[in-house]
């Protein structure tokens, strides 16, 4: 194995969920974190729709990674990713007819996500197999954790609802309110209002647990 | 570069684009059907809950709302003739909104059903509403205008929805029950392709 990396897999899976999560730490590809995050329901089904995006990008890419010529790489991780999406929105169309007819539009758009190529050029195609797909889970998974907190969060202020999808097509409300507490949460401004205090919320925990961390290992090294 | 690199070029692209084809078109044979199956069966569903008392809805063939393909069928009691349904289109704030109007023999709207559209969420969405589409029943041509604040007679308006609103209610409702009357009225029955093209504004 001529690793680039050297980090074990479950580090590699964690990094993308916390250190570089696309959302909260890299604050990339916030268009659909804010159209679709109004429903508990639409945010879970993005985040799943992207997280299978990148395993498959990640894993296509690490394969082919010795044949590619240089000068078309960009062209050819493209392909590879819009050849995915397509996949998905058909599966999607087919299998969740009712999300796809509110999510579908911005499935598309995943052809277009800064962090889906980034991790293709950066990591997929210096490294391995299981490297690769071990990164490519991780920063899904991250994806999906920061969507379904978006929405989570927005439904439950802006609607007082929770959708709760119980299989593919079908799905349970949850009302705990029957007006909507504060409609702004739902429109496209909260849900930059949104982000930002989770995000404000996410790197908050993030450096406490650091702080921490450096607490334990300070006295330690003395 | 060399004549090797274009090759490999060539066949890099050439590769990825025949496996990517092969791949996609995998999914789409297995996928297609299931997708058409589930347009099918949320039209039927529509049909039938706009008509619960028909025992056959027929189609009776196409017009372009819009220039957007749209149908209308007849729905049948006992052979009877009890009604209309129309699929019409409204343009709203940030999308063509796809209804369904159901109709009696004099035209009088019974029932409508949005099927699908992509207004503003929590804002234009309230078109979705079961209070907002019951307002439709009963209501014959001249009362088919949106008005801001309580009415009886005619629809009110969903507030801060007033484009999506006029969509629904003076584009698509409006001009499906206008196309039908004509076209049922002409006589002009059949799979016949209807000139009707609704006024914009």
């Amino acid at each position: 194995m001529s690793s680039h990396s050297t980090v074990s897999l479950k580090d590699q899976v964690l990094n993308g969920i916390i250190k570089e999560n696309t959302i909260f730490k890299l604050a990339l590809s916030l268009c659909p974190s804010i159209a679709v995050t109004n429903s508990l329901k639409n945010g879970i089904f993005m985040g799943g729709a992207v997280l299978f995006v990148q395993v498959m990008v990640n894993t296509t890419i690490s394969l082919m990674r010795n044949v590619i010529h240089p000068k078309v790489r960009l062209p050819i991780f493209m392909l590879v990713i819009s050849g995915w999406v397509t996949v998905t929105q058909m599966l999607m169309a087919a299998l969740a007819p009712e999300v796809n007819a509110k999510v579908g539009l911005y499935i598309a758009l995943i052809v277009a996500f800064a962090s889906i190529l980034a991790r293709a050029e950066m990591f997929a195609s210096k490294n391995s197999l299981l490297p690769s797909m071990a990164d490519g889970l991780g920063m899904g998974i991250g994806f999906l954790f920061a969507l379904t907190t978006i929405s989570f969060f927005r439904e439950l202020v802006g609607k007082g609802s929770l959708t709760v999808p119980t299989g593919l097509a079908t799905d349970h409300v949850f009302t705990f309110i029957n007006t909507k507490p504060v409609l702004l949460m739902i429109l496209p401004a909260g849900g930059f209002f949104a982000v930002g205090i989770l995000m404000a919320g996410f790197n908050w925990i993030n450096a406490r647990a650091a702080a921490k961390a450096a607490a334990k290992t300070a006295p330690a090294a003395h | 570069m060399t004549g090797k690199d274009i090759v490999k070029i060539t066949l890099n692209l050439v590769i990825v684009y025949l496996i990517g084809g092969l791949i996609l078109s995998l999914v789409y044979a297995k996928a297609a059907p299931q997708i058409y199956k589930n347009n099918e069966e949320t039209e039927k569903k529509a049909l039938k809950e706009l008509m619960p008392d028909a025992d056959s809805v027929e189609k009776m063939g196409e017009w372009e709302p819009h220039e957007k393909p749209a149908k209308y069928f007849v729905a049948k009691k006992n052979g009877q003739v009890i009604g209309y349904i129309v699929q019409s289109f409204g343009k709203g704030y940030s999308s063509f909104i796809n209804t369904f109007i159901a109709v009696d023999t004099n035209f009088t709207v019974e029932k409508i059903k949005v099927l699908s559209h992509n207004e503003t969420p929590g804002l234009g969405d309230g078109i979705e509403e079961p209070w907002f589409q019951a307002q439709f029943k009963g209501k014959t041509l001249d009362h088919l205008k949106v008005i801001k604040g309580e009415t009886k007679d005619d629809i009110q308006a969903l507030s801060g929805a007033t484009i999506s609103s006029r969509a629904v209610t003076e584009d698509a409702v409006k001009h499906g029950v206008e196309f039908l009357m004509k076209t049922i009225k002409d006589g002009s029955k059949g799979g016949e392709k209807a000139n009707v093209q609704p006024q914009h504004g």
